[in-house]
C-alpha cells in the first residue's frame, strides 16, 4: 500500500503513479538518484530536463519496461517493480506509451499498427469493430484515409500521430508522451500539444509527458518536475516554474547556457590554434 | 592482463548465461505457441520468408555440392578401379554430411543475417519495447514463430538440397564421367539407407534451432547504430557457424554410437 509521499514539501496522496527512492544506474553512472514522486490521477504531469538527465529513463520505470536498481514503482496502489514479465503484461494494458521515434512495426500498415494492441489482447469476432475503432482513433489524430499507408510513407508528424493513435487503441488510464514534439517544425509541434490536451479532455486519461521543449510544457502542463543530475529539482504548475529561484531552473527553462559552459566555450577557442581549412589541402 | 583476463572472462560467462536463459525462454514460449491458434498465422508467414523463399537457393547449393563431390572422387575411385562406386561415396556424404551441413550454413547467412537484422533494427527503433509497452510478450510475438518456423522447415529444406545433391551428382557422373547408371544407382542403393537420411534430416531439426535462437538472441542485444546492428549481424552469422560444425559433430559421435549398437558391421564399398 503507498502511503501519500512528499515532493518538494508537498504532500501527494492519490498517485496513480508512485515511486519511492527510486534509484538507476547504468555500470556506475547512476541516472536516476533516489527520486520519489507522484503522479496525479487525471492531471498532465510535464517533466522537464536537459537531454540526457534520465527522463526517459524514468517514465519507462513506470511501465516496469526498465526494472529500478534499488525503490520501489507502484500503480495504483500496487507494487510493480518486482512483478514478473508476464503479471507486467496485465499492468501495461492499462497504459499508452508514445516513444520518442514512434516506434511502428514497420512491416505493418497503419491500420495494422493500431489494430496490434486490440489483437493482441482480444479475440476478435467482428472485424468491422476493430476498422471502426481504428477509423475513429485515426480520425482523433486527423489521419482518417491513412489507414493503407506504410510507416515509410509518412512524414515524422504524421508517424508520431500514428503513434499517438495506436497509443490509445485500448482506451488507457495512463498515457506516457516520450519527447512527442522532437524533431517536429513548430506547427506540427503544436498540433502534437493539441492534440494532447484534446485527448486529455475527450478522455479524461492521467498524462505524462517527457520534454525539453518549454513552449510545449507551459502549453500542456498541469504541473511541471524538473530533473537535474539524476534528482528533481523543481516541481509545482507552470507559474510555480516560471518564477522558480533555482538558477538552473531560469537557466533551462529560458535556454540560456550557464556562465560554466561559457567559460569553457571561450577557453577552448582561444587554446585551438591549429584549424584546417579546405585551402590547406588544394 | 589478468584483469583484462578476468573481466573478459566474466563478460563471456555472463552472455553464456544470458543466451541460456533467453533459449529456455524462446523453447518454452515456442512450445506453449504451438497449443495457441493466435500464433499460427505469425508461424505461417515466417514459414513462407524463412522457408520457401529459401528453395532455389538451398536446391543451388545441394546441387553444386553433388556436382563438385562427383568431379573431385572420380579420380581416387578411378585409380582404384572402383569408379562404379561413385555413387555410394556422393550420395551418403551429400545426404549424411555435406547436404544438411551447407545447406545450414547458407541458411545461416540468408536467415540468419535477415534475422538478426530485422530484430536488431527493430531493437534500436524501440519496436521491441513498443510491443512490450503493450503487455505482449516480444518472445512469444517475435521471437517463437521465427524459431517454430526454422525448427519445421530446416529438415525440409535439407531434404531439397539431398535430392538436387543427388540428382546434381548423378548427372554430372553419367553425362560427364561417363559412369554406367544402372551400377551408379544400384551401389547406392546398397551403401546408402534410410538412418543414413534420417540422420541428415535429424541435423536440420538441431541446425534450424541453433540458428534461429542466436539470430533472436543476437538481434535482441544489438547495441544502437548502424555499426552496432551491423555487428549482431555479423557476430550472428559467425556463432550459428560454429554451432552447425560442433552440432555437426557432436551429432556424427552420436549417430555413429546409435548406429554401432543397432548394426555393428557395416561396410561403405
Amino acid at each position: 500500500m503507498t502511503e501519500g509521499i512528499e515532493n518538494n514539501g508537498k504532500q501527494v496522496s492519490d498517485g496513480i503513479i508512485v515511486i519511492k527512492n527510486l534509484t538507476r544506474q547504468f555500470g556506475k553512472k547512476v541516472v536516476l538518484d533516489s527520486i520519489s514522486l507522484a503522479i496525479e490521477k487525471g492531471k498532465t504531469t510535464v517533466v522537464i530536463g536537459p537531454s540526457g538527465c534520465g527522463k526517459t529513463v524514468l517514465i519507462k520505470h513506470f511501465i516496469g519496461l526498465l526494472r529500478p536498481t534499488s525503490g520501489e514503482v507502484y500503480f495504483k496502489d500496487q507494487r510493480i517493480d518486482n512483478l514478473s514479465d508476464r503479471e507486467l503484461n496485465r499492468i501495461r494494458t492499462h497504459f499508452g506509451f508514445l516513444f520518442q521515434g514512434g516506434a511502428l512495426f514497420d512491416s505493418l500498415t497503419v491500420a495494422e499498427n493500431i489494430m496490434f494492441p486490440i489483437k493482441q489482447h482480444h479475440k476478435i469476432t467482428n472485424w468491422h469493430e476493430v476498422q471502426d475503432v481504428v477509423k475513429t482513433k485515426l480520425t482523433m489524430v486527423g489521419l482518417d484515409g491513412y489507414q493503407n499507408y506504410y510507416p515509410a510513407n509518412l512524414s515524422g508528424g504524421q508517424r508520431k500521430r500514428v503513434a499517438l493513435a495506436r497509443a490509445i487503441a485500448m482506451n488507457p488510464e495512463v498515457i506516457l508522451y516520450d519527447e512527442p514534439t522532437t524533431g517536429l517544425d513548430p506547427i506540427r509541434a503544436d498540433v502534437i500539444n493539441e492534440l494532447i490536451l484534446k485527448l486529455q479532455r475527450e478522455l479524461g486519461e492521467t498524462t505524462v509527458v517527457v520534454t525539453h521543449d518549454m513552449k510545449s510544457a507551459y502549453k500542456i502542463a498541469d504541473r511541471i518536475v524538473m530533473l537535474h543530475n539524476g534528482k528533481i529539482i523543481a516541481d509545482g504548475d507552470p507559474d510555480h516554474i516560471r518564477n522558480h529561484p533555482h538558477p538552473i531552473v531560469q537557466q533551462f527553462i529560458n535556454g540560456q547556457i550557464s556562465p560554466d559552459d561559457l567559460a569553457v566555450l571561450r577557453m577552448s577557442s582561444d587554446i585551438s590554434q591549429t584549424q584546417f581549412f579546405p585551402r590547406d589541402f588544394e | 592482463m589478468i584483469a583484462i583476463v578476468r573481466t573478459k572472462t566474466i563478460e563471456d560467462l555472463g552472455n553464456i548465461g544470458r543466451f541460456g536463459r533467453f533459449v529456455w525462454q524462446a523453447m518454452l514460449t515456442s512450445l506453449r505457441s504451438c497449443a495457441s491458434g493466435r500464433t499460427y498465422p505469425l508461424i505461417w508467414n515466417q514459414m513462407n520468408i524463412i522457408g520457401v523463399r529459401s528453395v532455389p537457393v538451398i536446391m543451388i547449393t545441394g546441387a553444386f555440392v553433388g556436382m563438385t563431390l562427383a568431379v573431385q572422387a572420380y579420380d581416387q575411385l578411378a585409380g582404384m578401379g572402383l569408379e562404379e562406386h561413385l555413387g555410394s561415396l556422393i550420395n551418403i556424404s551429400v545426404v549424411k554430411e555435406l547436404g544438411p551441413v551447407l545447406a545450414a550454413v547458407m541458411l545461416a547467412g540468408r536467415i540468419g543475417g535477415a534475422l538478426t537484422a530485422e530484430l536488431g533494427t527493430m531493437n534500436v527503433t524501440e519496436q521491441i519495447d513498443a510491443v512490450r509497452s503493450m503487455g505482449t510478450d516480444p518472445v512469444r510475438y517475435l521471437v517463437a514463430p521465427r524459431i517454430l518456423a526454422c525448427l519445421l522447415l530446416t529438415p525440409a529444406l535439407i531434404i531439397f538440397a539431398d535430392f538436387t545433391g543427388v540428382m546434381g551428382g548423378a548427372l554430372v557422373s553419367f553425362f560427364q564421367l561417363g559412369i554406367n547408371s544402372r551400377a551408379y544407382w544400384d551401389f547406392s542403393a546398397s551403401s546408402v539407407e534410410l538412418w543414413d537420411v534420417s540422420i541428415g534430416v535429424v541435423k536440420g531439426f538441431f541446425f534450424g534451432g541453433a540458428i534461429a535462437s542466436i539470430s533472436c538472441y543476437k538481434g535482441f542485444n544489438c547495441r544502437e547504430g548502424a555499426q552496432g546492428v551491423g555487428q549482431a549481424c555479423t557476430e550472428a552469422f559467425v556463432a550459428s557457424f560454429i554451432s552447425i560444425l560442433a552440432l555437426d559433430f557432436a551429432l556424427a559421435v552420436i549417430s555413429k554410437a546409435v548406429y554401432a549398437t543397432f548394426w555393428p558391421i557395416r561396410s561403405l564399398v
